[in-house]
């Protein structure tokens, strides 16, 4: 497996995606491939390459709160196709809720690896990486 | 002489016939007295009449037998007797006296005729009178007793009926039951009683009656139809019972019950607002609050002027989206918190015609045509400042939202539902996938087209305000056809928590 993990981020909130990227930059075992700004632009991306491994991401940042696709019916939908994929992308929930529902609910989804929690900083991509590898 | 023997013959044959002597003792008796005796010639002779005495006439009653006749008169009576075997027969009786030169009685010729069979239905008779006047009692004293011909005029009221009804039995006879009704129940309740009864079928029910002084009471009634020859009822006797007080006791608690219930849908529309309020306090304040911090820690170890000056720039916009957010929120909690607002009397088309004048640039530019319908529900009962912001978001949305294929066609209307009215704002615009939105519609910043003005609070603030009032706002909706926004508000009278 190679060391630098391919990540999508998928958030509306620009401001948020601004520093995550500042974030990123301070790691260099993450690389951002690409960014959308609500689940259904994710969504179709993936649809679209479905089975091409080197335009799939490891990683999947996904925001909860987002228009016209929000986190929850992503994660709905990507559950018909998640198994086709050909690639195990492991979605981490970022959400700035801390709604303990939101947390228990992400849980019961097999496709949620983790929730994280907002903001995100250098320290906590490190702490992900290591579960990541382990 | 032959003459005498053919009538002693008849007499033999249709009489039970004995003759005695002036002390009493039978000296002579025909074959019908053995018969209804069942004694023979033989044990009778010798003995007087208390051999078949059954011990049912007082001793006055034959005291005064034997004055009339020992004074030579002719008695006549009807008797009771006792056969041999025990048997009870009656007995029709003449007794006639022979009397001497000296006008003294020297034997008595007694002839009867076997009365049995119609004493013993006398006496049935007699004790079904007596059984029936006896149900009359026991009814008279344990209900309330009224009888009215076939148009339904009182001929009869019992004691309890008066004391009830506090009428007099004068003020009752000749009047119908209306002089008791307290208007309480519809006039088909009245119109299945006279139904059932006029077809000679038995009428059960409660009904509320209104007596003289005007007081309540509740009868539990039941009415008998009685039937003449042809199947026809010809009278109707009522038997009620009162239950004024299970009734009221049955009112007072549901009157508790609907108030509790109350209370209940109250205090789940609290929750649920405070679940609401939960969720966008950890979606809508959290996330700009979270890019603030991170603005902040960057600024910090910015390491020049350039960067330092980039993170500055985009921290003003977050700290205006967070004023925006909180804004909103205030806004929405003073809704729920506006308990005295008071309701006004809406006329439909006079506040859709104010609120289109603010869109008519809007109206103008895009050739919308706007349709109204309010001829069945033309108002409502509703705090104007709620409506018209509803209306003019419902209208805003459908003006936003058009689609680039066709002029909008926008149609308002109102209608009645029982004691609900419903406005509708229809149009023909891009519309939403229901299936997918559905759970976030009425949802703050919460936005289903890309759209430079979604900001996802319009629908929220109408959810919250007709909520507020107790009513009800949903939706219907397919993409690229148009959508329908409904209100359903409660117009007869407004709960208010």
């Amino acid at each position: 497996m190679e060391r630098v993990k391919k990540l999508i981020l998928v958030d509306d909130d620009e401001v948020f995606v601004y520093l995550t990227k500042k974030a990123l930059k301070q790691v260099d075992f993450i690389d951002l491939y690409s960014e959308f700004g609500n689940g259904l632009d994710a969504l179709t991306y993936l649809r679209q390459h479905q089975g091409q491994l080197n335009k799939l991401p490891d990683i999947l940042f996904l925001d909860l709160s987002m228009p016209i696709m929000d986190g929850w019916q992503f994660l709905n939908e990507y559950s018909k196709i998640g198994p086709f994929m050909g690639k195990k992308i492991h979605i981490y929930i970022c959400s700035s809720s801390i709604s303990p529902e939101d947390i228990a609910h992400a849980k019961t989804l097999n496709e949620v690896s983790d929730f994280i929690i907002k903001p995100i900083y250098k320290d906590k991509l490190i702490e992900l990486m290591r579960h990541f590898d382990a | 002489m032959e003459k005498l023997a053919d009538f002693k013959h008849a007499l033999d044959e249709s009489a039970i016939v004995a003759i005695t002597d002036h002390r009493g003792k039978i000296v002579h008796v025909n074959a019908n007295f053995c018969a209804i005796s069942k004694y023979t010639a033989a044990e009778l002779i010798g003995q007087d009449h208390r051999i078949v005495n059954s011990g049912y006439h007082s001793k006055d009653f034959i005291k005064g037998l034997w004055n009339t006749i020992s004074k030579g008169q002719i008695w006549k009576g009807e008797l009771r007797n006792r056969a041999k075997d025990g048997s009870i027969y009656w007995v029709d009786t003449t007794i006639v006296p022979f009397v001497n030169q000296e006008g003294k009685p020297y034997q008595y010729v007694a002839i009867r005729s076997d009365i049995t069979k119609r004493k013993v239905s006398e006496e049935r008779l007699k004790a079904t009178l007596r059984e029936l006047s006896d149900y009359k009692d026991a009814l008279d004293e344990s209900a309330i007793v009224a009888i009215t011909d076939h148009r339904g005029t009182i001929t009869h009221v019992n004691v309890k009926f008066c004391q009830i009804s506090k009428y007099s039995e004068e003020e009752l006879i000749g009047q119908d039951h209306r002089i008791i009704n307290s208007g309480y129940h519809p006039p088909d309740f009245f119109q299945n009683l006279w139904k059932t009864i006029a077809n000679g079928k038995i009428w059960k029910g409660e009904i509320r009656n209104r007596a003289k002084d005007g007081t309540i009471y509740w009868v539990d009634t039941t009415i008998v139809p009685f039937l003449n020859a042809t199947g026809k009822p010809y009278q109707y006797v009522s038997i009620r019972n009162d239950i004024t007080e299970r009734k009221l006791t049955e009112e007072a608690l549901k009157k508790s019950n609907d108030r509790a219930l109350g209370y209940i849908k109250a205090m789940e529309n609290k929750n649920r607002q405070l679940v609401d309020f939960c969720n966008i306090v950890s979606h809508n304040l959290r996330a700009p609050l979270v890019n603030i911090s991170m603005l902040v820690d960057y600024l910090e170890d910015a390491e020049d002027a350039i960067e330092r000056s980039e993170l500055q720039g985009k921290l003003k916009p977050v700290i205006n989206h967070l004023m925006e957010v909180f804004n909103e929120l205030v806004e929405s909690i003073q809704v729920q918190q506006e308990t005295d607002i008071v309701s006004d009397d809406i006329d439909l088309q006079k506040i859709i015609d104010r609120i289109l004048v603010g869109f008519a640039p809007q109206i103008l530019l895009s050739k919308a045509e706007i349709k109204t319908d309010f001829s069945t529900a033309p108002g409502v009962h509703f705090p104007s400042k709620y409506l018209e912001s509803a209306l003019t978001n419902l209208i805003s949305n459908s003006l936003k939202y058009q689609s680039p294929d066709r002029s909008p066609v926008i149609r308002i209307a109102s209608k009645r539902i029982d004691n609900k009215v419903q406005l509708s704002v229809t149009d023909n615009g891009l519309g939403f996938d229901l299936k997918l939105h559905q759970s976030n519609l009425f949802k703050i910043r919460k936005t289903f087209h890309k759209h430079k003005d979604a900001k996802g609070f319009g629908l929220f603030m109408t959810k919250t305000q007709v909520e507020a009032m107790g009513g009800r706002i949903w939706a219907d909706s397919e993409p690229n056809k148009g959508s329908t926004f409904i209100i359903e508000i409660d117009s007869s009278s407004v709960w208010k928590e």
